[in-house]
């Protein structure tokens, strides 16, 4: 299957910046302006300090592997050419508790290990869709 | 200090409709038969009815057409709760509460679904539940509940070096529970070596780490305890209900999928049910795959975090014993309820646990939908 026939994300009124920035390949989490936390997906208050006032910030693109899946069922007719496929869980470097997912590039999952440092990168998939794919950052792998 | 009122309500009666892949009929009809079935179960007829409780995702029939069809004389009190199994055993105790503050006398709690023939849960292409995460799964092939659970249980193994074997040994042991209920869709025995050679659905889980999506229904009835023991089948009291939710794992503070929201709302269910792990006979854990099994082992306090692999392999606890969703069938919780009560009544047949007066059914441990709900049932005796 193309890629440009993946699933689109349907964005919440939280969530639309978010995705507009990823078009633009900026890969942001928020940053709460009350107490500092970063905070994904997206949405209006801080769960630690209930502050409304946050900002977008970037982050480095980098994180490492929690988990991941080896999806082998065609769980939806536009992956059935693309089965076995990967998508990792990514906790990202800026804190312990911002995950994102995202198919891993480059490679089976052969040799995936918790921990594996990855960089996310930008696909665009169609003219209104992209996506973020990790790569791993292990020599051989760069 | 807030707590569930303990044993102020009981089940009085327990329906079922067969357990098929296509049940034939629409989610209303066997709504109504598992109805009936529980309230002759329990001596009763609709007549005694006054309340009704459910839950679904867009999947089934809701209370307010299931009343006037079966002719309910006055609706007092009703429940239509959004949720799939997570909120499973929330609907049975806000029965019990209704009933406990005397707005109800009569109760019927039903899932109704033809979850194999019309909605699977598994995915054919049917859009997936609208949770606001979806966004940022979906787009990489990342929506369907095997996938959801098989990424927390590849944590489980990173974290706590979980094994295909310990996974597998849930899927064996469950199985050859099975094989003793007659109301179980698979009845055959499977060998470790059957499970290992099972084909993989999202790695690390296999066919047989999933269960089996359903055709059917189930229902209980919940009255008080003082009119159960009027009734024609022995009280199961309900000792302890807790149910509520939490975190997301997405910045939560704690960046952990191995622990569910079960580890939370145990110590204040067995606080109310005052009893605690060690005073559990049987336990009717969540299974919609067979690492949540393992989680809630360690979440309910049966063994400790991490060791839940090898306490599959090796507890002494009683665990889904008709079988679970994976082999009786999937009716997204109320039969792990119904065959608790089985238990404590001492009428399980050729499963039945010697001596069960205490029981613990769980509903999905809070994946996916940061929600989850449990009760302690005991014998009347």
């Amino acid at each position: 299957m193309a890629l440009s026939e993946r699933p689109r994300p349907e964005p919440d009124r939280d969530s639309t910046e978010w995705w507009a920035a990823v078009r633009r390949h900026e890969l942001t989490v928020q940053a709460c302006d009350g107490c500092g936390v970063l905070r994904f997906p997206p949405r209006t208050v801080c769960n630690r300090c209930r502050s409304r006032a946050w900002r977008w910030v970037p982050v480095s693109g980098r994180g490492r592997v929690y988990s991941w899946v080896v999806t082998h069922q065609v769980f939806a007719p536009s992956f059935a050419d693309e089965v076995p496929y990967t998508v990792l869980l990514v906790r990202l470097a800026e804190a312990d508790d911002l995950f994102m997912y995202g198919n891993l590039a480059g490679g089976g999952p052969e040799e995936l290990r918790a921990g594996d440092p990855v960089r996310a990168e930008f696909v665009d998939a169609a003219r209104d869709l992209t996506l973020v794919q990790w790569r791993r950052e292990l020599p051989g792998f760069a | 200090m807030a707590a569930f009122p303990r044993d102020r309500a009981a089940i009085a009666g327990v329906g079922y409709t067969p357990f098929t892949v296509d049940s034939g009929v629409s989610t209303l009809t066997l709504a109504a038969d598992a109805i009936e079935d529980a309230l002759a179960d329990a001596g009763l007829t609709v007549d005694d009815v006054d309340g009704l409780a459910t839950h679904r995702v867009g999947d089934s029939t809701p209370p307010w057409v299931v009343a006037p069809v079966l002719g309910v004389p006055e609706v007092r009190w009703y429940l239509d709760q959004f949720g799939g199994g997570s909120v499973s055993h929330a609907v049975i105790g806000q029965a019990a509460l209704a009933v406990a503050a005397g707005i109800a006398d009569v109760v019927v709690c039903y899932r109704a679904i033809n979850a194999r023939s019309e909605f699977r849960m598994g995915g054919t292409g049917r859009a997936p539940a609208p949770v606001p995460d979806a966004q940022y799964q979906a787009p990489y092939g990342h929506f369907a509940p095997p996938q959801q659970f098989a990424m927390c249980a590849r944590a489980h193994m990173n974290a706590y070096g979980t094994t295909h074997e310990q996974f597998g040994a849930v899927a064996v042991r469950q199985r050859a529970h099975a094989v003793k209920n007659p109301r179980a869709r698979m009845r055959d025995p499977i060998s470790l070596d059957d499970y290992l050679a099972s084909r993989w659905v999202a790695e690390p889980l296999r066919l047989l780490d999933c269960c089996l999506e359903t055709d059917g229904a189930c229902a209980l009835v919940v009255t008080s305890a003082e009119r159960a023991r009027d009734l024609r089948r022995p009280p199961a009291l309900i000792s302890g209900l807790a149910w509520g939710g939490g975190d997301s794992f997405y910045s939560d503070g704690t960046g952990d999928l191995t622990v569910t929201e079960a580890a939370r709302l145990a110590p204040r269910l067995y606080a109310d049910a005052g009893v605690g792990p060690g005073d559990i006979d049987v336990a009717e854990l969540y299974d919609c795959f067979t690492y949540s099994v393992i989680v809630q082992l360690e979440d309910y306090g049966f063994c400790a975090k991490g060791e839940g692999g090898p306490y599959a392999q090796t507890g002494t606890l009683p665990v889904n014993t008709h079988g679970g969703f994976l082999s009786e069938g999937y009716v997204h919780g109320i039969n792990h309820v119904a065959e608790a009560v089985a238990q404590l009544r001492g009428t399980a047949g050729d499963r039945q646990v010697p001596g069960a007066e205490v029981a613990l059914s769980t509903a999905q441990p809070g994946y996916v939908l940061a929600a989850t709900s449990a009760m302690i049932l005991r014998a009347d005796r």
